[in-house]
């Protein structure tokens, strides 16, 4: 699987997938005119990476500073394959960052952090 | 309307604490200019961060609902393929608190569905709206939306009231609906 590697844009975040290193970054603001076009494709390479990936941790940092309830949605159903892949005895490590003063940011990511059953979820206070 | 009329029109606008309005053709575009000089006034006038996250937010889902539900559309969207759909949307203040109302036709069909989800959300505190995004965001998409099918839950988290919301018929099975949210 090859990295994919985005620039983000105003609406869009920029997305850094380093499948062979395991370690994927999405960060910005994200509220894509489409949502599904803009994602879609995005997890349909994680699948596709967490169906054939050989052993070896993988981390996914997410640092967004808005997200539209389009993008919320595609983020669960990301979060959903990571959980089901940390079942299947896969170490996955979730960093959730946010600034400091950011509560709706920390509030999301509380909010998804109950969501994870195997896979390590970290909140990350950015100063 | 002459002259006179549009400036009793904009004070009266003015007088209701109205900030932003707009009523029209919106498309992804509009939202993203809109919202834009959303954020730069709540910036210039110093508004509490944690509010102009939740103003805009609540704008930007108001705002895709239009451009994606609006019954009024204009055939073929726009040159990039998104939709281009009429609505209205006002962002504004009373007594000290933010407001953002939009609006857009609705085929008469949708009114009773919509009223009794908006009833349902409508009726809930912070804890159930929680409960109920967290519910609706693991399920897949409903049939006939766009979306993520949770953008009104996201606008009754982000309210600091319950969202008001009506309809008036304009026959031909349509209707007009409005959905306001207090921040």
């Amino acid at each position: 699987m090859d990295r994919i590697s985005i620039a983000g844009t105003e609406r869009t975040p920029e997305v850094d997938f380093d499948f062979p290193q395991g370690r994927l970054k999405l960060g910005g603001e994200s509220y894509p005119e489409d949502a599904a076009a803009f994602f879609g494709p995005l997890q349909q390479a994680l699948a596709a990476f967490l169906e054939n990936r050989e052993r070896g941790p993988l981390t996914f940092e997410i640092a967004l500073t808005y997200f539209n309830s389009s993008s919320a949605k595609a983020l669960m159903n990301m979060f959903m394959l990571l959980d089901d892949a940390a079942a299947g005895g896969a170490a996955v490590t979730v960093r959730w960052l946010h600034a400091a003063d950011d509560d709706t940011i920390q509030e999301a990511g509380e909010d998804f952090a109950a969501d994870f059953e195997h896979a390590r979820f970290e909140l990350v206070e950015q100063p | 309307m002459s002259p006179q009329d549009f400036i009793s029109f904009h004070n009266a606008s003015r007088q209701s604490g109205v900030i932003m309005s707009f009523s029209g053709d919106v498309s992804e575009k509009v939202l993203f200019s809109l919202g834009e000089v959303l954020r730069f006034r709540m910036t210039q006038g110093a508004t509490d961060a944690s509010i102009a996250k939740r103003v805009f937010s609540v704008f930007v889902e108001q705002a895709q609902n239009i451009i994606r539900y609006s019954a009024d559309r204009v055939a073929g969207g726009s040159p990039d393929g998104s939709g281009v759909s009429a609505g209205m949307i006002v962002v504004g203040m009373e007594e000290g608190r933010f407001f953002v109302a939009c609006g857009n036709e609705v085929p008469q069909a949708q009114v009773e569905p919509l009223r009794a989800r908006l009833s349902r959300i409508a009726g809930m505190n912070q804890d159930e709206l929680k409960a109920y995004y967290r519910e609706k965001i693991r399920q897949p998409a409903e049939e006939g939306s766009l979306g993520g099918s949770i953008g009104l839950i996201e606008i009754a988290r982000r309210a600091s009231a319950p969202v008001e919301f009506d309809f008036r018929d304009l026959g031909a099975h349509r209707s007009f609906f409005c959905l306001k949210a207090y921040i």
